[in-house]
């Protein structure tokens, strides 16, 4: 297939970059990295709340086939979690190269605060990876376990938890407005959800197996998903930025003002509501398309693009409006600026996570008898 | 009228309060700062003082002074804003962080354990004050030119920032590895270590308008007890109840 | 550690006292984290309970073992600081609680020592930074010869030895490929002392001789008495030119005591030349000469013997005080000690001060007032005032009626004035001079001893004032109660004999009435209303006002009488001397002038030369009374090509323009020491056509740290010890009312490397350069025997370890005022601390060898505490301050008068008057059209020293680059917002650039900001931005390329928009009375870019 040929060939690249990036990471610490003490989080942590809300939504996703077995999805389990692994894979080397202490993170399980919805986020998140490891050995070699069922049983709250801990991560921030959401956990299972779908679709759409019979009425149900999915996202965009509005509160509206017609309006514009939304919720309503792997799987290809920069959205104009005005001229100084744009090295090592993942995805796909069985079934 | 002075300088009187509170047990004492605005003339000789005391690289600074002009000609005036931790009572940086890094410590003062954490940030986000910033493990004299044996040159002339700092009352030399306090926030601690040897924090010491002053307002005849006591004391951002305690008399 | 140990109780010094803590205290506090946590056993809690009790204790920088107590010179305020050391390294700087600039009240000088190493006191950002100055990467550590075959300016270097460098600059010869360069040598004409000082008698004659005829011939036989010595002349037609000595000049920027003696011993009583300058003028000069012209004293029937000095605010004590354009919370000297007197004044004391400048200053933002006065009308305000005053009659009328000393001790006052005493007018009614009793037949003259030789005698003149009508003649030093004389205080022309007279308070009333109070309002652009408030104001606290100036006020071409009506309208309250009023510096002798002194430096100088002639910035001295004058013809006379300065010296924009006109004479060599003109002067990119041409100058030799925008044109940089690594004697500033002594002592190794001259190793620095070349010229006051009896100067420590022993025994002739001796643990503390200091800079036996075993503990009591200063309550006196002004202080000025204009030949004004500014040299407005609408002035920034904190990056992170200040309404009439870059231009810069001669153009494009806090019609910028040398480009050295750090650069520096005098064409505008180089008043206009 030519499409998984260039595909092998962008991952390499991007690997290659990211190998650069990690150099430049390892050598220089967090020097050459554009976030700083004001817009403390950036790309990074966006990309891994990207690629964990995948992980959480791919593993809902195998539930349906593992715990319900809806007849539709029948063989779709094991990729599902093979998603949730590789995407949780990425999303937590994000984070991990995002610390300032790297060699630390065995304090996070040995000596971690409770209280903390990070500690509790990684914990969650570990366990979810082991789980979901589990499950996927066991999909494959026992798939009727009842273990198989027990851990999803488990595996499904657990997944909607942590996926609301993200939102909990940032919704606990009293002082920051913008995120002090009181629906973020909320919503983020369903973002999750969202992109675990979106994920599918890519999955299956561009990377399925043509003579599998199930494949477009799949195809079908998780577009139509994407589209309702899509549609509740939107309301609840509408909803935080038309409550902020209203509300008037500055510093929240600066943030929204950001957002909107920001130095990133675009992201917003036309990464995240036009590509990320309206375009595949248009397409992928259509029967026709919605049925079609090459159109289904840009269609997720775009969705997931837009949440990349819905994440981004997320975390960033918070951080942009100054907690005390004039701050930003009472003392300059490399990262001590409200503008963010990710560094070349910050892309360079997202490109190589993201390189990773894809990579990890296909070739688990090709090697890991992940949809066998349903072709000769 | 005769003028010899009666009074000392504040700077002797907080050193005096200081040693009082030093006697007591440290849980008994309740550090405060009160910076009087009207006093506060924008020199930015404490943030300078911060720095050089705990030898901070660039992009991190633990007081800034926000400058604001207001009115309109010929009515205009400019406000200085010197802005420490608040080591808030309530404070929302601690409780996030994952590995307790960060905590009040016995005397009421919100810490960093440079030796725990682990860089991840979250407390910054949760401060509503920006009170905390990252250590990027950056130097000063980065940039400029070396040209041994021709002029001093980089790695000569950085030897005033490798020097340790003595924060929290250990050495911490800033060696050109990873180091901590590289890769840790880092932010405002009421200069624990220079309260530990009965001296003032530096910000307060080096105070040209003698705006900022500290003691223990658990002590009646501290001077901060008796400056909080007024009328015109507020803090900042009172409503999300984090409780600061630096107060400003406006 | 030590000092926690030895000092567990807790001492009081009456009110300035210090606590100590014990030992236990001490850890008990050390309730801090770090403990070896258990891995699994961590617990928030855990390391609290193992607080590393050692760590906590043992910060080393607390102890005095590792301090050293010195003084600033981040900016020019000298507070003292105490460097604290780690492992040899400046790590800290803080105050020294003993300088009454970091604490108020600082300590008793007698707290013990060993108590003080956790006392400090406070210091600006600038001073926090000095590490940053020191440890400059940029600082040059070799000695740098322009590399042959290229450009002055080129800024490719050779490092060169020291040795060799001297030598070349000592013998000349073809040393850059361009043909011969003069050494030293060929200007080291005159030798022969005696000589010298019979010519320099003769030369006084020839000036003195007012006959044209009759001066000429004195000239010629002046030829033929020393017809021997005419090859030692510059030019034997114009003796007055004195020796070729002076064509080797001298100039500083930033000089203090110790080093001014070194150089002046080298220069003058050495090398024998008259031209050493300092760059008074750049800075305040018509502040400091309109001081000089007021306190001339009458010495043998003439005025003379004025200080260069000037008064400002004692504001501690003050109740109200009016600053005009000066800025206490951002530059002036200075912040540390001004600071809180004022804060603290106005928040507990009721302290009310009102600001005039036309820029919201920060301590504008704080005042009761702001009046954002139009520029260049200071003069007019003060006279407003005045009138108000006068017509209110709210002065202080005992104190202005006493017209001698007496009458002035009878009320109590420590100073008197003029004010009454009477004037005679001119047929147009313009005064002249104080009418003498003999001249109406009050009195007769009366022989006096001269002074200068009590066996002969002068006669002495009575002076007229009018008591109750009748005329009286007084002396105005008389000091025996029945000799008080208090005259009327307006005397409105009458007639006196055949004079008609005028009371000098009446023609200073005159002068207040030229305009109505409306109309003064209208031209400064202020209220009437604030006018009337302001002067009832400060007429409303007895002697507790004050109106403290700077250099807002100075640095016009009106600067001189600008000066003059401030310190005219502080007469009016009498509050000169008195606590809260004006007062002046005062300083502990360390040059050993004083009777009694171990070291008198003056007398310790074998064949010291007698420097004469005229120096190359014609200061001190009359045009007419010049050969050069007396040769022209007569219609020819005026304009001099350039303005003499009778009534100024150092007078720093003259310096360069006038060798680049070789005017009076050309010059051979010129040494620049810790200036850079040519970035600090007004319109100092003309300096750099004169310093970039060899012909003009043909060698330039600067001593500097690094690489600046002037030094970078010498021909040899020698580079310097930091203030860090160097002595220095810093006086004191107007706005210090006690007698103080701070010293700069080494504190870190000399990062220069060392030296060796006259066999001794020394740090490579200035000294070692003047030493070097005092070898080689074979000068008799250096080297072996240098300091006559006292024994040798052949280390920089033999001049200054002697003036610290100066300083330590004090100014009384019995000893009594000495310091006390260090004891033992003092004597400790002292070398433990200097333990890191090289054998060439500290070296306990070879110091004390040099003060003696008996002054030595004193000396090292003096250096613990970083210099010597008086106890906080001995500053004062009653309501008055202790170091007193105490005399005449001439608001009429009878030697003003008498100078006429180099230009005009007309007589100067001797009395407080407006006029109206910008005038060029020849006294013609400057006006350049409607087109450029926008007045230019500058300020300082609390973070940035003039031309040399660029480097100080925790500064720049504060401030990184300057802006240009624009009101609102400006921006908008030119549609521009903040952020905007602009281009700014003048009449005499129209393209508004530094062209640097090197094939670089520097543009003045700045940012503009857009602010409320600007009078409309004025734009101003912030000193020390916008560099093009000093770091922030590439140069290289023995062909390596150093890359410069941009970060220096940032900003722009407008000093090139200043407007050059129409007249002299390579000059800013200038004060032609008191000196000042014109910073704000060049109208410029801004365009977008
Ligand atoms: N626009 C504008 N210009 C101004 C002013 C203003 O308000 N606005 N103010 C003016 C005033 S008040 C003044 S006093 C002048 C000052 O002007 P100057 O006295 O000429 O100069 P500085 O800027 O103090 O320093 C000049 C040189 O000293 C060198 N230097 C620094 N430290 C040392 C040292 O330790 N040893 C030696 N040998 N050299 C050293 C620096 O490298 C620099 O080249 O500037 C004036 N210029
Ligand atoms: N931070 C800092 N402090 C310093 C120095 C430094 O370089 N940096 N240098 C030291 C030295 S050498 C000096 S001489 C002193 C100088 O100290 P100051 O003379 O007090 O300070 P400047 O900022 O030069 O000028 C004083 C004020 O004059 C105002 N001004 C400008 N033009 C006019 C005018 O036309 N009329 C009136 N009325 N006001 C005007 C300016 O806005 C400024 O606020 O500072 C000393 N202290
Ligand atoms: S100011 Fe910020 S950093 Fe300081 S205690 Fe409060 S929340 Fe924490
Ligand atoms: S950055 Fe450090 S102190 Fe802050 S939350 Fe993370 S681990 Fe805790
Ligand atoms: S108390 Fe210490 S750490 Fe805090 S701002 Fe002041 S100097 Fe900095
Ligand atoms: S040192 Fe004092 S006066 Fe200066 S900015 Fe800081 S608080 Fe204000
Ligand atoms: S005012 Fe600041 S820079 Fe100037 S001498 Fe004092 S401490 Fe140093
Ligand atoms: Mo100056």
């Amino acid at each position: 297939m030519v499409l998984k040929r260039i595909a092998y060939a962008v991952c390499v690249l991007a690997l290659l970059a990211g190998a650069w990036g990690l150099y430049d990471r390892l050598v220089y610490g967090h020097q050459h990295a554009a976030y700083g003490s004001y817009v403390v989080w950036g790309l990074w942590v966006a990309m891994y709340l990207f690629f964990a809300g995948i992980a959480a939504g791919a593993f809902m996703i195998a539930t349906l086939d593992l715990l319900f077995g809806i007849p539709v999805l029948r063989g779709i389990g094991r990729l599902a979690l093979w998603v949730a692994l590789v995407s949780l894979a990425a999303a937590l080397l994000s984070i991990w190269l995002d610390l300032g202490h790297m060699d630390r993170i065995w304090k996070v399980y040995l000596q971690g605060s409770p209280s903390s919805v990070m500690a509790q986020m990684v914990w969650g998140y570990t366990a979810f990876g082991f789980l979901a490891l589990v499950c996927l050995i066991l999909a494959l070699t026992r798939p009727a376990s009842r273990l198989l069922r027990t851990l999803m049983i488990v595996g499904l709250p657990l997944s909607l938890f942590i996926s609301g801990a993200v939102g909990a991560l940032l919704g606990v921030q009293a002082s920051r407005m913008f995120w002090h959401v009181g629906l973020f956990p909320v919503q983020f299972p369903v973002f999750s959800l969202a992109s675990g779908t979106a994920a599918m679709l890519v999955a299956i759409g561009l990377f399925g197996s043509r003579q599998d019979p199930l494949r477009s009425e799949q195809l079908r149900l998780f577009s139509l998903a994407t589209v309702v999915l899509t549609i509740v996202k939107l309301y609840f965009l509408w909803a935080d930025f038309s409550q902020s509005m209203y509300g008037n509160v500055p510093q929240n509206v600066k943030a929204v003002e950001a957002v909107l017609y920001g130095q990133y309006w675009w992201a917003f514009w036309i990464l995240q509501l036009l590509l990320g939304s309206l375009v595949p919720m248009v397409v992928l309503a259509l029967p026709g398309p919605s049925r079609n792997g090459q159109w289904a799987g840009w269609m997720g290809v775009l969705v997931l693009v837009g949440f990349a920069a819905a994440r981004a959205n997320i975390v960033f104009p918070a951080l942009t409006v100054p907690e005390l005005e004039a701050l930003t001229t009472a003392f300059t100084g490399p990262h001590l600026t409200f503008d963010y744009f990710p560094s070349p090295m910050e892309w360079a090592v997202t490109a190589g996570i993201t390189g990773m993942a894809i990579l990890a995805f296909l070739i688990g796909n090709d090697v890991l008898p992940l949809r066998a069985k349903m072709e000769v079934a | 009228m005769v003028v010899t002075s009666q009074e000392q300088d504040i700077l002797l009187r907080m050193q005096d309060d200081l040693r009082r509170a030093l006697e007591k047990p440290p849980h008994q004492r309740r550090w405060v700062m009160v910076i009087d605005l009207r006093r506060c003339i924008g020199c930015h000789a404490c943030t300078v003082a911060c720095v050089a005391e705990n030898k901070l690289p660039p992009g991190v600074v633990y007081r800034p002074v926000l400058e604001e002009e207001f009115g309109s000609y010929p009515n205009a005036t400019r406000r200085f804003l010197p802005r420490p931790c608040m080591q808030c009572d309530n404070p929302p940086c601690t409780p996030v962080c994952p590995v307790h890094a960060t905590y009040r410590d016995e005397n009421g003062v919100v810490v960093v354990d440079y030796a725990q954490c682990i860089g991840c940030r979250y407390c910054i986000t949760a401060c509503p004050y920006a009170a905390r910033t990252f250590d990027f493990g950056r130097v000063y004299t980065d940039g400029t030119a070396e040209a041994e044996g021709l002029i001093l040159g980089r790695s000569r002339a950085d030897d005033y920032e490798r020097v340790a700092n003595f924060e929290y009352g250990r050495p911490y030399e800033r060696l050109r590895g990873e180091e901590s306090p590289i890769g840790n926030v880092r932010k405002c601690h009421f200069c624990l270590h220079r309260l530990a040897a009965g001296m003032l924090p530096a910000c307060t010491t080096t105070c040209i308008g003698r705006a900022t002053m500290f003691g223990d307002a658990n002590d009646p005849d501290s001077l901060v007890t008796e400056m909080i006591a007024r009328t015109n004391v507020i803090r900042l951002k009172e409503e999300l109840g984090t409780e600061p305690r630096v107060y400003y008399l406006v | 550690m030590a000092v926690q140990e030895r000092v567990s109780q807790t001492h009081s010094y009456e009110r300035n006292k210090v606590s100590m803590f014990s030992r236990r205290d001490f850890i008990k506090m050390a309730g801090i984290m770090y403990g070896t946590a258990a891995f699994l056993g961590w617990r928030p809690d855990f390391p609290q309970l193992v607080a590393s009790q050692a760590a906590a204790t043992e910060i080393p920088l607390h102890s005095l073992e590792n301090q050293i107590y010195t003084v600033c010179l981040q900016c020019n305020t000298v507070c003292g600081i105490k460097v604290k050391l780690l492992d040899g390294v400046a790590a800290k700087i803080d105050g020294n609680p003993y300088s009454p600039w970091t604490m108020a009240p600082h300590l008793d000088y007698e707290t013990p020592f060993a108590q003080t190493g956790t006392v400090e006191g406070a210091i600006c950002p600038k001073g926090q930074a000095g590490l940053q100055t020191v440890y400059d990467p940029y600082r040059i550590v070799k000695v740098l010869k322009r590399k042959p075959g290229t450009k002055r300016g080129e800024n490719q270097w050779i490092t060169i030895d020291f040795d060799t460098a001297l030598d070349e600059i000592v013998n000349g010869g073809d040393l850059f490929g361009e043909g011969p360069v003069p050494g030293l040598k060929e200007s080291y004409a005159l030798k022969d002392p005696a000589v010298a000082k019979e010519m320099a008698a003769a030369v006084k004659a020839i000036l003195t001789e007012k006959d044209t005829a009759k001066k000429l011939a004195l000239v010629e036989d002046f030829k033929v008495k020393f017809k021997d010595y005419l090859d030692t002349l510059i030019d034997p037609d114009h003796p007055d030119w004195g020796p070729k000595n002076n064509q080797v000049v001298f100039n500083w920027g930033r000089l203090k005591g110790g080093r001014s003696d070194f150089i002046n011993r080298f220069m003058r009583d050495g090398f024998g030349s008259t031209n050493t300058h300092g760059h008074t003028t750049v800075c305040q000069g018509s502040l400091y000469f309109a001081g000089k012209a007021m306190s001339e004293k009458l010495v043998d029937g003439k005025w003379t013997g004025g200080d260069k000095f000037y008064w400002q605010g004692d504001v501690r004590n003050s109740e109200f005080v009016i600053f005009v354009g000066a800025s206490p919370f951002e530059g002036n000297y200075g912040p540390p000690l001004r600071v809180p007197a004022l804060t603290v004044g106005a928040t507990d004391k009721g302290l009310k001060y009102v600001v005039v400048d036309p820029r919201l200053s920060k301590v504008a933002a704080k005042a009761w007032k702001w009046l954002p006065i139009r520029p260049g009308t200071e003069g007019a305000m003060a006279l407003a005032l005045i009138q108000w005053v006068l017509d209110n009659e709210r002065y202080d009328k005992v104190y202005l009626a006493a017209v001698n000393k007496a009458a002035a001790v009878a009320a109590g006052n420590p100073t008197w004035t003029e004010a009454a005493w009477l004037v005679k007018l001119d047929e147009n009614g313009t005064p002249t001079t104080f009418l003498r009793a003999s001249e109406i037949g009050l009195k007769e003259k009366e022989p006096r001893p001269l002074s200068t030789d009590p066996e002969k005698t002068y006669e002495f003149d009575y002076f007229v004032t009018l008591v109750n009508g009748e005329p009286v003649a007084f002396d105005p030093y008389a000091d025996k109660p029945e000799d008080a004389v208090s005259g009327d205080l307006f005397v409105n022309g009458i007639q006196l004999g055949a004079f008609t007279v005028k009371s000098v308070l009446q023609i200073i009333s005159d002068a207040a009435h030229e305009h109505t109070l409306e109309e003064w309002a209208e031209i400064c652009g202020l209220r009437v209303t604030d006018l009337v408030e302001v002067a009832r104001e400060f007429t409303s606290h007895g002697k507790r006002a004050c109106a403290d100036i700077h250099r807002g006020v100075s640095q016009h071409t009106n600067g001189f009488y600008n000066v003059l009506a401030w310190y005219t309208l502080n007469a009016l309250i009498g509050n000169y001397d008195f606590a809260g009023g004006m007062i002046k510096l005062s300083t502990y002798d360390a040059a050993g002038g004083k009777p009694g002194q171990p070291f008198p430096l003056s007398k310790l100088n074998p064949s010291a030369m007698i420097p004469f002639g005229t120096s190359i910035i014609r200061h001190d001295a009359k045009y007419q009374e010049s050969v050069l004058y007396a040769r022209l013809p007569e219609d020819q006379r005026y304009p001099a090509k350039r303005n003499w300065y009778p009534l100024s010296s150092d007078v720093y924009q003259e310096v360069i323009p006038s060798i680049g006109d070789a005017y009076p004479y050309p010059v051979k060599a010129l040494f620049m020491y810790m200036g850079s003109p040519v970035y600090a002067l007004p319109a100092g990119h003309k300096l750099i056509e004169i310093l970039s041409d060899p012909k003009k100058l043909p060698l330039f030799i600067a001593f500097d740290i690094t690489i600046g925008e002037t030094s970078m044109y010498a021909d040899y940089i020698f580079p310097d010890t930091s203030y860090l690594e160097r002595w220095e004697f810093n006086g004191s500033h107007p706005s210090v009312p006690f007698k103080v002594q701070g010293i700069r002592q080494p504190a870190i190794a000399p990062l220069t490397g060392e030296v060796t001259v006259f066999g001794q190793t020394m740090p490579l620095n200035m000294e070692a350069v003047l030493l070097g070349l005092a070898e080689r010229l074979g000068l008799k006051n250096f080297g072996p025997g240098g300091l006559g009896e006292a024994g040798d100067l052949s280390h920089q420590d033999d001049l200054y370890l002697r003036m610290v022993a100066n300083v330590a025994f004090g100014e009384k002739e019995d000893g009594s005022d000495a310091v006390p001796d260090a004891d033992a643990e003092e004597l400790r503390l002292f070398e433990q601390a200097r333990r890191h200091l090289p054998k060439s800079v500290f070296d306990p036996e070879r110091w004390k060898r040099i003060v003696g075993e008996a002054l030595w503990p004193k000396v090292v009591y003096v250096l613990n505490r970083g210099g010597r200063f008086q106890n906080f309550a001995k500053g004062y006196k009653g309501n008055q301050v202790a170091n007193q002004y105490g005399r005449l202080i001439n608001i009429y000025q009878e030697k003003t008068y008498s100078t006429k204009s180099a230009m005009t030949g007309e007589h100067l004004v001797g009395y407080a008057r407006y006029f109206p500014a910008p005038v060029d040299v020849l006294g013609r407005p400057v006006e350049d059209g409607a087109e450029y609408d926008l007045r230019l002035i500058t300020h300082r920034e609390q973070v940035m020293t003039k031309s040399r904190t660029s480097g100080n990056y925790w500064l720049t992170a504060i401030m990184p680059e300057n802006v240009v200040l624009m009101n609102s309404a400006d921006a908008a009439a030119r549609g521009l917002k903040t952020g905007d870059q602009v281009k700014i231009i003048c009449a005499s810069n129209p393209d508004g650039v530094w062209d640097l001669h090197n094939g670089v153009r520097v543009p003045m494009i700045g940012k503009v900001k857009v602010t409320e806090g600007i009078r409309p019609g004025v734009i101003s910028f912030a000193l020390g931005f916008g560099h093009f040398a000093y770091g922030g480009v590439d140069f290289q050295i023995d062909g390596v390329l150093i890359q410069g750090d941009p970060r220096r650069t940032r900003g722009f520096h407008a000093n090139a928009a200043m407007r050059v005098d129409p007249y002299l064409g390579n000059t800013p505008l200038v004060d032609p009375v008191g000196g000042s180089a014109v910073f704000y008043d060049t109208m410029v206009k801004v365009v977008k870019v």
